[in-house]
């Protein structure tokens, strides 16, 4: 599917169920959602991380409705943490699914979203790897001055903010020295097709899943 | 075409005057070298020339298209790769689907950068990121093309490639201004060569210029003889991968109370190897450091023994201005920096009025000179200097590598330095490691 469509299927159905309760919903969307991740072929690891790392979340949610409130409804316990679950797994159905520089070449020809925000995205997220580095290099930075930094130190992250401020002014010049303008109109070499194909596809998923949102407790 | 004019320019950056009332012609179609001290301004010159900076006043007349080149090669890419970004520059500029293959074709090849295309960025050397650049400013066909010292972390053949390439690109009718603290290499290709200093431009007479261009001394001339004495770092079948296979089972001592330098292409493993000294990335074999294995030994006991001096400056730093971090190095101080020398390095080199400065407003040269002075000011045993002459005028160079020899002479540590300027360096190294073909050996002529 063309992904704009698919930002706004999984913005619309998020909304949607975060609106109107449905456990049912919730399960079908979270089983779907992995039918499609393993369609796609993501490693079986990965999807295993992405299951696991949500899981402190959706605990801490659940035992709190659970155990911890004043009227324990494990109905609603059961949703709410549940959602976490269809949140987590429809974004990876986007982000793990769709290159980051196609998603922003779809925002930009697609949804007529101003490139300067597209391709600003697509630049900080290219740093996203450089800053996992630089916080790295900070910490020992750091002990080889005598200065210890735990992963919850402010200085750590104070360091970071200001080495990213520094990354984008370059962003925004280097942006610039490649002919990007503001406002002012490109071509399109490497276009994303949004077909009617892609339209039905959307119709096809977004009709029945608020139906099974609206219609099932 | 009209030449770039700059009429009366100034620049005020907050409150402080870089440029004042400068006026200037850059000879079209020609290629011209601008230099000048560490810190006079240059990078600042050359952003307003690209209209990445706006001037406080003055005029500013272009002949055409206007693209620059960054010292620092990885924080020109907007994508992810050199095709997406090649692709996303064309668009800029409104190329269409079917001339984009051919000018895609001609930066590639011009710029042989073929097997690069597809590969992650910042997975690359500095000088294969510096090639790329190069290509998209030739995908764009700009007129103007302005480098801010480009080959300050490029290996002497990418050097020569990228000088060589630029002299084509004169020859086919474009403006290029390119600032260098190194001279050698542009004999060839250079046909003026403007001196930045005291707020004007003023052209050398081309009759000096052979002197000024004296060639760079090649390795050979120095002569390395080993004679071991206990080592620091025992390698044992130590091998380094990222992605691809670096270093291959190695066996080698790195010694004790001398200063080694490290030679080799971009892109060989050197700067990995120091990662892996400094424990930031994981190795093969065996790595010891005073005959312990380095994965047993704990970050924080172990790096107040071993630095590493980055290759970029600003990662060293931990606070904001000159004197706190000058402050945060005092409290590691050791015996040769006592508060007296201190106090008249700091004033050697010109740091008294710049205290109270951020160190990220500081210049290129000026952020090199004081990450290596913080650096040279601990107790470590060890130091691992990445590139520590980058950015620096030929004064800086000799005043950083006397004070290099004499904190070494004062106490005897450990140094290894890599670097592509060798001249400078050869002098107070005693061993010689090349790093090349996923090998690392010395070195004896």
């Amino acid at each position: 599917m063309n992904p704009s469509l698919k930002f706004i299927l999984i913005l619309i159905l998020s909304l949607a169920i975060s609106i109107k309760m449905s456990l049912t919903a919730n399960c079908t969307l979270i089983g779907l959602a992995l039918c499609y991740l393993v369609a796609k072929r993501i490693p079986s690891k990965r999807l295993l991380v992405l299951l696991l790392s949500s899981l402190p979340a959706a605990l801490t949610v659940f035992l709190t409705l659970n155990f911890f409130t004043d009227q324990p409804n494990t109905y609603v316990a059961l949703n709410l943490s549940s959602r976490i679950y269809v949140y987590v797994s429809l974004i990876a159905c986007l982000s793990l699914t769709t290159p980051a520089s196609t998603f922003a070449r779809s925002l930009e020809q697609n949804l007529h979203l101003p490139s300067k925000f597209a391709y600003g995205v697509l630049a900080a997220l290219n740093l996203l790897p450089q800053m996992r580095d630089n916080i790295l290099r900070i910490r020992a930075a750091g002990m080889m001055r005598g200065l210890y930094l735990s992963f919850w130190s402010p200085v750590l992250y104070f360091k970071a903010i200001l080495l990213a401020l520094n990354s984008a002014e370059n962003l925004a010049w280097a942006m610039q020295t490649h002919g990007f303008k503001e406002g002012v109109s490109r071509s399109t070499i490497i276009a994303i097709p949004l077909r009617q194909k892609d339209w039905l596809e959307f119709a096809s998923l977004l009709i029945p899943a608020m139906g099974l949102i609206v219609l099932f407790k | 075409m009209t030449p770039l004019t700059l009429t009366d320019l100034s620049f005020t950056y907050q409150t402080k005057p870089i440029i004042s009332h400068l006026s200037y012609h850059l000879p079209s179609g020609q290629l011209s070298l601008l230099v000048g001290p560490t810190g006079c301004g240059k990078s600042t010159l050359l952003k307003l020339m690209a209209g990445l900076l706006v001037p406080t006043s003055g005029k500013m007349s272009h002949p055409g298209m206007v693209s620059m080149m960054f010292q620092q090669a990885g924080e020109q890419f907007t994508m992810a790769t050199a095709r997406d970004e090649l692709i996303f520059a064309l668009e800029n500029l409104q190329v269409s689907t079917s001339d984009y293959p051919k000018r895609m074709a001609k930066a590639v090849a011009f710029t042989q950068i073929g097997p690069l295309l597809d590969q992650p960025i910042n997975t690359l050397s500095g000088g294969q990121k510096q090639r790329i650049a190069l290509s998209i400013l030739i995908a764009m066909d700009v007129d103007v093309l302005l480098l801010d010292e480009p080959f300050a972390s490029v290996d002497p053949e990418g050097r020569t490639f990228l000088i060589k390439k630029l002299g084509q690109l004169r020859d086919q009718g474009k403006t290029i201004l390119l600032s260098d603290h190194v001279l050698s290499g542009y004999e060839t290709v250079c046909d003026h060569l403007f001196r930045f200093s005291a707020n004007a431009l003023k052209e050398v007479d081309t009759a000096n210029l052979p002197a000024l261009f004296c060639a760079n001394q090649e390795l050979s001339q120095w002569s390395f003889t080993l004679t071991p004495t206990s080592s620091v770092f025992e390698l044992q079948d130590m091998t380094l991968t990222t992605g691809k296979q670096l270093l291959q089972p190695t066996q080698l001592a790195l010694y004790q109370g001398a200063i080694t330098l490290i030679t080799g292409p971009n892109g060989s493993g050197k700067t990995t190897l120091f990662k892996a000294l400094t424990k930031m990335l994981p190795y093969g074999g065996s790595l010891k450091y005073q005959q312990q294995e380095l994965t047993k030994l704990r970050s924080k006991t172990y790096l107040t023994q071993v630095a590493q001096i980055f290759q970029t400056s600003t990662d060293q730093f931990l606070r904001v201005t000159v004197a706190d971090e000058l402050a945060l190095s005092s409290n590691m101080r050791n015996a040769y920096f006592t508060p007296e020398r201190l106090n008249q390095v700091i004033r050697h080199l010109h740091f008294d009025d710049k205290l109270d400065q951020s160190v990220y407003t500081l210049s290129g040269g000026q952020q090199k000179q004081l990450q290596l002075l913080l650096m040279l000011m601990t107790q470590h045993q060890v130091l691992l200097i990445d590139e520590p002459l980058t950015g620096l005028d030929s004064r800086a160079v000799k005043q950083m590598v006397t004070l290099m020899q004499a904190v070494h002479a004062a106490l005897g540590q450990t140094m290894l330095i890599i670097s592509h300027q060798i001249a400078p360096l050869a002098p107070i190294c005693q061993y010689h490691l090349h790093f090349a073909n996923q090998q690392l050996n010395y070195q004896e002529h």
